[in-house]
């Protein structure tokens, strides 16, 4: 079982602080980076998304990549919450409303951020008809990139920690869907090249809003195996984020669309809400989503 | 198999129309094409979710609603002969034992802060060469039953379930001494998983969920038994005397059980204790010698206690159960037992299961669950010569091979099953395929073997081909 804590971060990849940097000369690569990393705790904290997750083998018609096939489609929601020193540890909950047949699939997970320390999962399945914890280790350190929700995202993609593993460079400053960026080339070390699939990665920061618009994955052979695009870039509780982000697998031609129907941050959520019962006991779960909900709508 | 045939060109065509429409898209055989500056992406190629502004005032009270719909093909393939007892052997042809729809239905509503109303059920058709249709004389035939059906409560720290449901104790998958609490059916070998085989029973649940432990607890306000086997199934033989449910005359049969479950840094412990019926009755003669055969309840008390520990990507599984006053020869059928006639002898019962799953990587699990039960002082009450039908160590294996392909797609799985004295082998292989978000297809094949110490010797040799294809929403 896919451990599927990593949405959250990768909603934070894609988002910035909205702080204004202008000069390259002024900002390494690293730091450009680390403040991606500080707006992805803001936006994990207390949040309630919503999202739709669609994916596709693609082709071209007319000049325009579109679907082969009728896409699959999932939609979740999920609700976490951060704690630990330094808010660095995340409990989260996500529900899967489609498709019908893993409808009321619930997951509930506890990352750590400590070096060592196995992440918790626990799994709700009404044919099961109990919580059954899952054994999955540590997702970051120890598994390979694996798919999330059978997508093209991975959860490589979603890790945005362990920037001391990587070199940055600044490639250029350029343009790209009408911003300017930063192209930031960023490369494994010796230990992290042993658990990527990916030589290196570029990334188009947009020096404005610092939101990644674009990245580009190269195996080892420096062939672009994999192209993210962000778009619908808004402005969501003061935080600047792509509400839109689509993986294309440049080897399979599949491609998988992840759209944040809704994301709330800074909501009041119940620390019991966080916990297995939430897994179990649904009346309790749809009343406190109501509560949010009801949050969202002041 | 001719039929069987047609039912896989009866699938092919479903496929076919599920399938999209490509003629108008070129597939991208060179990625340089993709690449191109020249090429546009836009993110609304599936529909703009955008547009729609988050409200929940068009929400349906039919958005709880799932339905799943069936077709299964079930079949033995392998002619042969099987010779339960020396010097006696029967034929045993190859043919369709399942030909049936079904239609699964699950809802669920929260109508109201704290509440919520749940309800599952199912109806089957069974068509032309399935067990049942021949079982009413060569004639459509069709059942349907309610699952599910309760109201849940919850306000505080506290939750409580009114209705049909199910509990689930134990930790170890598939074959848990603690997964007694509800009554179960297995009715053909398309059914091999205790999953699958629960039925609800009408219980009310109170859960507490406290700050550092929970406690859940129970009363079944109308005990059920396992329901006798489905005339023309493959598990159903004559019996001397018809089998029917527990004649209730008005007596009132009540069980009570609480669990305390408290989890810690990636481990979980419960201890339970309950006071049950046998899921099993055991029957007797009539005394009269002609009618019904004599249903015996057997009331005991279970003990239990139950424990995970995840070590990396593997997590071990423990249960303990200790029964007291279950009876002996509680698995009882007019002209099956060892035992010249049923003994009322009540003995205590040990029993234990444990196993691990591991998660190879993130596509591929392997878990293992042993099953073992011992009767305490079993000779104790016995006449000489007389034998119990389990003596000794007696249980069960399982172990399950898991391989999650083409993105979650493809499903491969492999079950062995067996008894820990070696007289039987299980083997079970699936694949499912899903196709879209609505349309799936699968297949399996099972593999009987035993000797003539296992019940299991009527199978010894059975291979069974099954196809599915199911839709959903």
């Amino acid at each position: 079982m896919i451990i599927k804590q990593g949405l959250t971060y990768l909603t934070a990849l894609f988002l910035g602080t909205g702080s204004l940097y202008s000069d390259a000369q002024e900002i390494s690569g690293l730091e450009i980076m680390q403040l991606v990393e500080d707006a992805q705790r803001r936006t994990n904290d207390s949040s309630f998304n919503r999202m739709q997750l669609s994916s596709c083998k693609f082709g071209v018609t007319d000049g325009r990549i579109t679907c082969a096939e009728r896409p699959r489609v999932k939609s979740l929601e999920s609700v976490s919450k951060n704690y630990g020193v330094e808010l660095k540890d995340t409990k989260s909950v996500t529900i899967t409303l489609e498709p019908a047949a893993e409808r009321g699939i619930g997951m509930l997970s506890y990352a750590y951020d400590e070096a060592g320390r196995d992440n918790e999962t626990w799994l709700y399945l009404s044919t099961l008809g109990r919580v059954k914890r899952i054994a999955a280790g540590d997702t970051d350190e120890e598994t390979e990139p694996a798919s999330l929700f059978g997508s093209e995202f991975t959860t490589e993609d979603t890790d945005t920690g362990k920037l001391e593993e990587y070199s940055f460079n600044i490639l250029e400053e350029t343009t790209t869907s009408g911003r300017e960026v930063w192209k930031l080339e960023m490369i494994p070390n010796e230990e992290r090249a042993r658990k990527t699939r990916y030589s290196r990665q570029v990334h188009y920061v947009d020096k404005e809003r610092l939101v990644t618009l674009r990245s580009e994955m190269y195996d080892r052979y420096d062939k672009e195996i994999k192209r993210l695009m962000a778009s619908r870039v808004e402005l969501v509780n003061d935080v600047w984020m792509s509400r839109s982000l689509t993986m294309m697998n440049l080897v399979t031609n599949r491609l998988s669309n992840m759209a944040f129907v809704e994301i709330y941050t800074d909501l009041s959520i119940d620390d019991e809400f966080l916990t297995q019962r939430t897994l179990t006991d649904a009346a309790y779960r749809e009343t406190e989503l109501e509560g949010l909900r009801a949050q969202l709508n002041q | 198999m001719s039929l069987l045939n047609k039912n896989v060109s009866f699938i092919l065509v479903f496929v076919a129309q599920a399938s999209y429409s490509q003629q108008d898209v070129i597939l991208a055989s060179d990625e340089e094409d993709i690449l191109s500056e020249e090429i546009i992406f836009d993110d609304d190629l599936f529909g703009n979710v955008f547009d729609e502004q988050p409200t929940r005032e068009n929400d349906s009270w039919l958005d709880g609603l799932t339905v799943r719909i069936r077709q299964q093909f079930y079949g033995q393939v392998n002619s042969h002969s099987i010779e339960p007892i020396p010097g006696f052997s029967f034929p045993k042809n190859a043919a369709l034992e399942n030909n049936r729809l079904g239609i699964n239905f699950r809802f669920q509503n929260s109508f109201a802060p704290g509440w919520l109303f749940q309800t599952s059920g199912q109806t089957r058709a069974f068509w032309k060469d399935d067990y049942e249709y021949k079982a009413n004389g060569n004639n459509f035939d069709a059942e349907s039953r309610i699952n599910e059906f309760f109201v849940q409560r919850s306000f505080e720290q506290h939750s409580i379930k009114f209705g049909r449901q199910t509990v689930v104790w134990g930790e170890t998958v598939g074959n848990s001494v603690l997964d007694v609490i509800n009554h179960f059916e297995f009715r053909d070998f398309t059914i091999i998983d205790i999953e699958d085989a629960r039925l609800n029973q009408w219980m009310v649940v109170w859960d507490y969920f406290g700050e550092e432990s929970n406690w859940s607890s129970f009363i079944n306000l109308y005990p059920e038994f396992n329901p006798a086997g489905v005339r023309g199934s493959p598990f159903f033989f004559e019996p001397t005397y018809n089998l029917t449910d527990y004649q209730r005359d008005g007596e009132v049969l009540v069980e009570v059980g609480t669990q305390w479950k408290k989890s810690f840094d990636l481990s979980d412990i419960s201890f339970m204790a309950a006071y049950l019926y046998d899921n099993q009755m055991r029957f007797e003669d009539p005394i009269s010698g002609f009618g019904d055969a004599v249903g015996k309840k057997n009331d005991y008390i279970l003990l239990g206690f139950s424990a995970n520990r995840a070590i990396g990507r593997l997590l071990l599984n423990f249960d303990l159960a200790f029964s007291h006053d279950v009876l002996a020869d509680s698995f009882n059928f007019p002209g099956t037992s060892a035992l010249a006639s049923p003994l009322n002898l009540k003995k205590d019962r040990l029993g234990t299961s444990f196993g691990f799953e591991w998660a190879i990587d993130n596509q591929q699990s392997v878990s293992l669950g042993v099953q073992a039960q011992k009767l305490l002082d079993e000779r104790e009450g016995l006449l000489p010569g007389q034998q119990l039908i389990y003596e000794g160590v007696y249980g069960s294996w399982l172990v399950r091979y898991t391989n999650n392909l083409l993105n979650s797609d493809l499903t491969v799985s492999s079950t062995l099953q067996g008894n820990i004295d070696g007289n039987s082998l299980l083997a079970f292989l699936s694949a499912n395929y899903t196709i879209s978000d609505n349309w799936a297809i699968g297949a399996s094949i099972i593999s009987i073997s035993a000797n003539t110490q296992s019940p299991l010797i009527f199978f010894d040799e059975d291979l069974r081909l099954g196809f599915t294809l199911e839709y959903s929403f």
